[in-house]
């Protein structure tokens, strides 16, 4: 069949075939020329463009023709450097890429005269019934075996990883049913080598082979390490770390080489691996990350401090990015989305990282600059490379600001807490309920204004602020009006609630009666400093009420009752009290601000007092 | 001018003329922009005109490598940013200009054109992207929107500058938007989209922005509380520009730029930076903020600067004309809500402006009206209880500018009275410019001087010009209308005509004869329809003759249904006492075949899509790509269909006599398929070896002898029933003349007075009919029975049996009208009768049994099975029967 292919193809069309294949070699060798430069440019970008409709030309021209063996090499390299360079350019795969395979495969069978009845079977049936053909010459199987391994990339995007295992079983001949290991398949399979007047073709089968390889093993360690399987992700990805993978993924694969370490338990093998990670060089912001993760987990806050505040550098840097005409790895490896431990997030996002873990260390005059830092990025200047520190709906920013308030009242910066607060309330006060509406239907319906949960915060962020200060009368004020808007507004949208906290969840009425707890008990204590011991007797009373067996609130109240002598009132509190468990203060889901603003309030000598006044009691009795 | 303008409502000034593709060319989006006196505007094609008005002239024309998509003016940088079509975004310096002016006249000296056209440099592309389908120019940012293969996506880039070496280092973020059908055409080329979608920015008041933008750019601020309550509390605490995002599908989405940034050059999470606000489904044409409400400064009667107008009401605008209004209000217990509304404006749009005073102004084809979405009748007051605060008005009312056809528009506000001016472009390529009065009260008219009379003079006449296109607009369409509707009415009285008549003589009526004639080599038996109109009414466009044809179906095909054709004939004007003949070919086909008998039907058919589609749909080519969209959408088949008559064309009709003396010339041509002369001959000539389907027949007639069958009629029933047309004939001759009434040869059989006449089927076998008197003597107790005996004989059985039954279905319906006059029949001997019947019940039944037979059994037995078949049909087609 082919024989008669060839005697009846004309002498003269052998050298507009070689013309055809002089064109396919120019244009990869102009390809590899813009590869090669490190600067990207959209001009560049333009010419690679231009480069892909030639090819795209070249190969309409070739499938013009009817499929003959002698063309059919050429035409293969074709269709394998047209789709090499559009997925390349596009940074992806679509699903135009995967009918070009299939036209390829087509055109070998046309030539094999057995097109029509395959034809119903599937992509799978095709590369089956080519590849197994017995009239399959050699001189195709290089430009074949590329082809094949496009497919396999392909379906490795698409994840359709039965199809890929057929696939590879196919290309290594074997019948049975053995391994089902993908690893093992892709790592047995050798491509035949291309002759060395073969068509030039951008990446070779063998080299395919080795990205698929890598990715593959990359991507299932990945999985592994995901789901846990430590001992499995190890070795899968020690398999990807010793193949062929460029830095940027060798990178990520140490850094994951070292989470898998720290999360089994070996801290140091794990800084030897984000060690190896930083010395690869290309991006150091994973690896800074796991390793503050790593210092955090082993409790050296000074060094972890020190690795975030290096993260924070590094992101600062923009990647610069050179064009690339051939299918990498990491076109195979998806984006990490932010559950994933390969995800390092953005600038801000390791700045607020950074500032928080300050402020939960005790370092408040670090936290505070870091806040301000961040907060004169996000709300001043004009200069936009930096993004909210947020990866979910909602605001974040309010948050932001209350924790850098805090911060700051932590560190004795009271006037600088009272201004950000301030900037806060008057940037957001066309959004928040008009007051006189209010007042006037107050008197005619039911319905409440909704007030966001930060906007009570920042009052009583304030408050606390003229408490430093020593302004009683302002510190009053505010606490009165956090608690106005506190016991109206019923946070309606579970979204703005304080639950928006980026990092740690917590139940929104959780967080509402804690604050509710902590504004009471300021204020009470407010009312105790300035002499009226009865007005701070009913909001310590209250606090206890709302939220029975808070160990705070019961010292106080406690507190106060001994020292206006109602001692009967305080004997039946505690009994009543020692009937319901006293309960540790819930502060471990809670916002930053809040949880650092109840450690105010907290009383130093709590447990030895209450010890103390069970024991006397006891006495009594 | 301005002086002009104070004193009426609306002034138009016509300022140039451009050429201008519209309508043309899919996609085409022409724009216009003044900053200060300078006019920048694109029509749709590779041009962009810089105009001076003040001098009124063109300065500049610079020349695209495509189509112009959108432009934008950063009067601040002094550059203008222009989308071209499948290329990309370039960037031209207006300080060069000058320079590059000169230099291109220099080039084009001997150029006649008094403007040189300036091809802008492919080095002024700063953005080459061919997927690129919209942008925004921000002060440092420049956002675009590019259709990838299955979404949207937005991309963030550093502004680049006039001359810069375009770099995808600029790219500050990316993020995906909706899916998005892809465009059809070529893969990789893309193809130029119907609706291209439409990008604006919000900027959050006190953001310092935007400045150096001219208004209708699509850059606005708005109010605090409407820009935190669409955006949300972060943007507004970053006081973050938005960008606005209408798509071609009708979704409204918005983006917070300040979010925008990403992490490397991945692209950001669509999730968390997308929002959609609306879905208005359909393009969405236009997005545009005013004020619609106004300041407590501005009702103290202090006028605010114009940077200083915050806008509290967004707007979005489908191409249908659905409009999004959306306002912030306080609710009764003082929560901020958004205040949503929609409505609908005439469509389809083709472009929309935001002005001041609340006004927004949009065009149709038909009209440029403006819309006030203000809520004049109630003013809102913060501190009035209950009442709904700050709302949109329940209803829209456009009010007409009349101007129609405006492709693009551009607002401005003219400082020294306050009134605004409107910046246009005509579908037909006149920029023009109208000058909108504050107060629209009656008009003072102003001294007329000599020195302003001239000028007085010339804009009247211009207003006349534009009313005047306006008005031969409007009329066509009217004229269009009443086209259809005397039409309809016409139509409705011929209906009403026909239906009403349906026993008696028609009004309208159509009769079928039938005639041989010659066409190529080839006897065809054509049938000739004519169509008279008795009635008062003509019969006009819009009307169609139909004919149906049915053929049944051929002995020889046994589940063959025959076939049906229909021929239309569209009537052209029939007028009253006119008449029309259709001429249609009956067979016999290419085959030689023709199936008798053949049913013929006619009627009327009114087609109201012919009539009424051409009123509804717009003459104009403007509108000609929205035209599939109108909602009447009437079916094609839509109509009114009036029967006008019914007609079987049997074998007596078809018969012809060469034989008869009458009609030397027509001696039938040998039947069979129409081919080559010399083909025929050589058919002829073939030995009886080869023999072909004619030359067996001619052999069967030699030696077979003929089919035969008879019917027998008494003569007292034939003698009344043809007592008018026959009297004093020859009763067989008569009924041989009533026999072939239909058919041409009736003249000879009677002037010859003939009984019996030799005929030709059509496919050439011959037909005869003989006709003569026979007593029957054992039927009646009262003696012989005078009848009538009819033969029919032929060498084709089918031929035989086509003849047969055109005569007894003749003499049915005679029977059945003489029935009807009640003659009454002689007296009978009623045993005989009924062993007739008996006899005919037998041979039924065998019939009956031999076909069932004649299924199941093989070849050889079924031959003998079909050969006594035959037999009995024989026996049954002569009976004994009389018919009296």
């Amino acid at each position: 069949m082919s024989g008669q292919i060839t005697s009846t193809l004309p002498q003269t069309s052998s050298s507009s075939l070689d013309l055809w294949r002089e064109k396919n070699n120019r244009l990869v060798e102009q390809a590899r020329q813009l590869t090669g430069d490190s600067r990207l440019s959209l001009r560049r970008q333009q010419l690679a463009q231009d480069t892909l409709e030639e090819f795209g030309e070249l190969l309409l021209t070739l499938q013009g023709l009817p499929a003959s063996v002698p063309a059919l090499p050429l035409e293969l390299t074709v269709i394998c450097n047209y789709i090499i360079l559009k997925a390349s350019l596009a940074q992806g795969f679509t699903e135009d890429l995967t009918q070009d395979v299939q036209r390829g495969v087509e055109r070998v069978l046309e030539t094999q005269n057995q097109l029509e009845p395959k034809s119903q079977q599937g992509l799978q049936g095709l590369w089956h019934s080519v590849l197994s053909a017995s009239s399959l010459l050699p001189e195709l199987l290089p430009a074949l075996h590329c082809l094949a391994s496009l497919q396999a990339i392909l379906w490795m995007s698409t994840d359709h990883l039965g199809d890929l295992a057929l696939l590879l079983k196919t290309l290594n001949g074997i019948q049975t049913e053995t391994s089902e290991d993908l690893l093992l398949l892709l790592k047995s399979w050798s491509p035949p080598a291309e002759k060395s007047d073969a068509p030039l073709i951008l990446q070779d089968a063998e080299g395919l082979r080795d990205v698929l390889l890598t990715a593959l093993a990359c991507h299932q360690g990945l999985q592994e390490l995901i789901t846990g399987n430590l001992p499995q992700a190890l070795s899968r990805l020690h398999e990807a770390a010793s193949g062929v993978c460029p830095p940027s993924v060798l990178a990520q694969v140490y850094t994951a080489l070292g989470t898998c370490q720290r999360k089994m338990g070996n801290p140091q093998r794990a800084l030897l691996y984000l060690t190896a990670a930083l010395k690869v060089g290309v991006t150091c912001a994973l690896p800074l990350l796991e390793a503050s993760r790593l210092y955090r987990q082993l409790g050296d806050t000074a060094a972890e401090l020190e690795s975030l505040q290096l993260l924070v550098e590094a992101l600062s840097a923009t990647p610069s990015s050179a064009l690339k005409l051939h299918i990498e790895v990491e076109l195979l490896l998806p984006q990490p989305d932010p559950s994933s431990p390969l995800y390092c997030g953005t600038q801000s996002q390791a700045k607020r990282l950074l500032a928080s873990r300050c402020l939960q260390t005790g370092r408040a005059e670090d936290a505070a600059e870091h806040y301000l830092d961040l907060l004169a990025v996000l709300l001043g200047g004009s200069e936009l490379r930096s993004s909210p520190p947020t990866s979910s709906p909602g605001p974040c920013i309010p948050e932001l600001c209350l924790e850098a308030a805090a911060a700051l009242i932590q560190a004795g910066r009271a006037p600088d807490a009272l201004t950000v607060c301030e900037e806060l309330l008057s940037r957001t006060s066309s959004l928040l309920p008009k007051m006189s509406l209010w007042e006037n239907a107050r008197k005619r319906t039911k319905e409440l204004p909704y007030c966001p949960i930060w906007v009570s915060a920042t009052h009583l962020l304030q408050g606390q602020a003229w408490s430093q200060l020593k302004a009683r009368k302002e510190a009053l004020s505010e606490f009165s009006q956090c608690l106005e808007l506190l016991f109206r507004a019923l946070p309606e949208d579970k979204e703005q609630g304080v639950g928006s906290n980026c990092e740690q969840k917590c139940q929104p009425d959780v967080a509402l009666k804690q604050l509710q707890v902590a504004t009471l008990l300021s204020r009470g204590l407010e009312w105790v400093a300035s002499g009226q011991d009865t007005k701070a007797l009913s909001d310590f009373l209250l606090s206890v009420q709302i939220c029975p067996g808070n160990r705070d609130g019961s010292f106080y109240l406690l507190q106060t009752l001994k020292r206006l002598e109602r001692r009967s009132e305080a004997t039946a509190f505690w009994r009543e009290a020692q009937n319901q468990q006293l309960q540790e203060n819930a502060t471990r889901s809670l916002p930053l601000y809040l949880e650092t603003c109840l450690s105010w309030i907290h009383p130093p000598n709590c447990e030895a007092f209450l010890k103390e006044f069970g024991a006397s009691l006891l006495e009594v009795s | 001018m301005a002086g002009a303008a104070a004193a009426s409502a609306s002034r138009v000034h016509y300022l140039s003329d451009f050429c201008c593709p519209l309508g043309g060319r899919a996609g085409a989006k022409p724009h216009v922009l003044r900053h200060q006196a300078e006019v920048f505007l694109s029509t749709g094609r590779e041009f962009v005109y810089v105009y001076d008005q003040e001098g009124g002239v063109l300065t500049a024309v610079y020349q695209f490598p495509d189509q112009v998509w959108h432009l934008q003016l950063l009067a601040i940088r002094r550059a203008l940013y222009v989308l071209c079509a499948r290329t990309g975004i370039y960037c031209l310096s207006l300080d060069n200009r000058d320079r590059s002016v000169i230099q291109a006249c220099e080039d084009k000296e001997d150029d006649t054109c008094s403007t040189p056209v300036i091809h802008v440099d492919p080095d002024a592309c700063v953005l080459p992207n061919a997927a690129l389908c919209a942008f925004t120019v921000l002060d440092d940012m420049l956002v675009t929107l590019v259709q990838g293969p299955t979404q949207w996506k937005m991309q963030l880039f550093e502004r680049p500058c006039p001359g810069e070496e375009p770099g995808l280092g600029g790219q500050i973020g990316e993020v995906e938007l909706s899916t998005c059908t892809p465009p059809g055409g070529v893969p990789g080329k893309p193809s130029a989209p119907c609706f291209l979608p439409v990008l604006s920015c919000a900027f959050p008041p006190d953001s310092g922005a935007p400045h150096g933008h001219p208004q209708g750019c699509g850059c606005f601020t708005l109010e605090e509380a409407l820009f935190g309550l669409l955006f949300g509390a972060d943007a507004a605490l970053m006081q973050s520009p938005v960008v606005l995002c209408g798509l071609p599908d009708g979704q409204l989405c918005c983006v917070v730029l300040k979010a925008l940034v990403t992490c490397g050059l991945a692209p950001g999470d669509p999730k968390a930076l997308v929002k959609i606000l609306h879905h208005l489904e359909e393009p969405v044409v236009f997005i545009g903020a005013l004020r619609a409400e106004p300041h407590a400064e501005e009702e103290a009667g202090e006028p605010l600067p114009e940077e200083n107008v915050h806008s509290d009401c967004l707007v979005a605008l489908g191409h249908q004309g659905r409009t999004l209004a959306i306002k912030a209000s306080w609710s009764e217990s003082g929560n901020l809500v958004p205040d949503l509304r929609e409505y609908c404006l005439p469509g389809p749009v083709l472009c929309a402006a935001c002005g001041g005073d609340g006004l927004m102004y949009h065009s149709t084809p038909s009209n440029l009206c403006a819309v006030d979405l203000t809520r004049r009748d109630a003013p809102w007051n913060p501190e009035k209880p209950g009442g709904a605060a700050g709302g949109l008005p329940s209803t829209l009312c456009p009010a007409s500018l009349n101007i129609c056809s405006v492709v693009t528009l551009c607002v401005s506000s003219r400082a020294p009275t306050g009134g605004a001016e409107l910046l246009a472009l005509s579908s037909k390529g006149r920029l023009i410019t109208c000058s909108l009065g504050l107060n629209s009260e009656v008009p003072v008219p102003p001294k007329m001087t000599m020195a302003n009379a001239g000028q007085k003079i010339k804009e009247l006449l211009l207003d006349i010009g534009d009313v005047s296109e306006r008005v031969s607009f409007l009329k066509k369409a009217v004229d269009q209308r009443n086209k259809a509707l005397t039409s309809l009415n016409e139509a409705m009285n011929v209906s009403c005509a026909l239906l009403s008549s349906q026993e008696g003589v028609r009004p309208i009526s159509c009769t079928i004869a039938t005639s041989w004639s010659r066409l190529e080599l080839r006897d065809v038996l054509m049938a000739t329809c004519t169509l008279e109109n008795g009635s008062s009414f003509s019969l006009d466009q819009g009307w169609t003759l139909c004919i149906q044809v049915l053929t049944s179906s051929s002995a020889l095909d046994l589940d063959g249904a025959g076939s049906t054709f229909t021929y239309t004939i569209p009537v052209d004007r029939l007028g009253p006492g006119s008449r029309r003949e259709v001429t249609l070919p009956l067979g016999p086909s290419e085959s030689g075949a023709l199936d008798l008998p053949v049913t013929m039907s006619c009627w009327l058919f009114y087609s109201l899509r012919e009539v009424v589609g051409g009123a509804l749909a717009p003459s104009d080519p403007l509108e000609a790509p929205y035209l599939e969209k109108l909602p009447l959408n009437l079916p094609k088949q839509d109509g009114v269909c009036l029967p006008l008559c019914k007609r079987t064309v049997d074998m007596l009709q078809c018969l012809r006599f060469p034989g008869a003396a009458s009609q030397p010339a027509q001696a039938p041509c040998v039947p069979g398929p129409a081919r080559e002369p010399v083909e025929t001959f050589l058919k002829t000539c073939q030995a009886p070896g080869g023999e072909p389907a004619g030359a067996a027949a001619s052999l069967r007639a030699k030696y077979l002898p003929p089919s035969t069958a008879s019917i027998r009629v008494s003569a007292v029933l034939l003698r009344t029933a043809l007592e008018g047309g026959h009297s004093g004939s020859h009763l067989c001759s008569a009924t041989l003349q009533w026999l072939l009434a239909e058919n041409a040869a009736v003249a000879v059989v009677r002037a010859q007075k003939l009984s019996s006449i030799q005929g030709t089927a059509p496919d050439g076998t011959d037909v005869n009919l003989i006709v003569h008197e026979v007593a029957v003597t054992d039927l009646s107790p009262a003696g012989p029975i005078q009848a009538v005996e009819i033969q029919v004989e032929s060498s084709s059985l089918a031929n035989m049996c086509r003849a047969h039954h055109a005569i007894i279905r003749r003499i049915q319906t005679m029977v059945t009208e003489q029935a009807a006059q009640g003659a009454s029949p002689p007296d009978l001997r009623m045993q005989y009768l009924h062993q007739i019947h008996a006899n005919h019940q037998e041979l039924l039944r065998e019939v009956q049994t031999l076909r069932d037979q004649l299924c199941t059994e093989d070849e050889v037995r079924s031959c003998s099975t079909a050969q006594k078949l035959l037999q009995v049909y024989k026996q049954l087609r002569n009976p004994s029967l009389v018919l009296l």
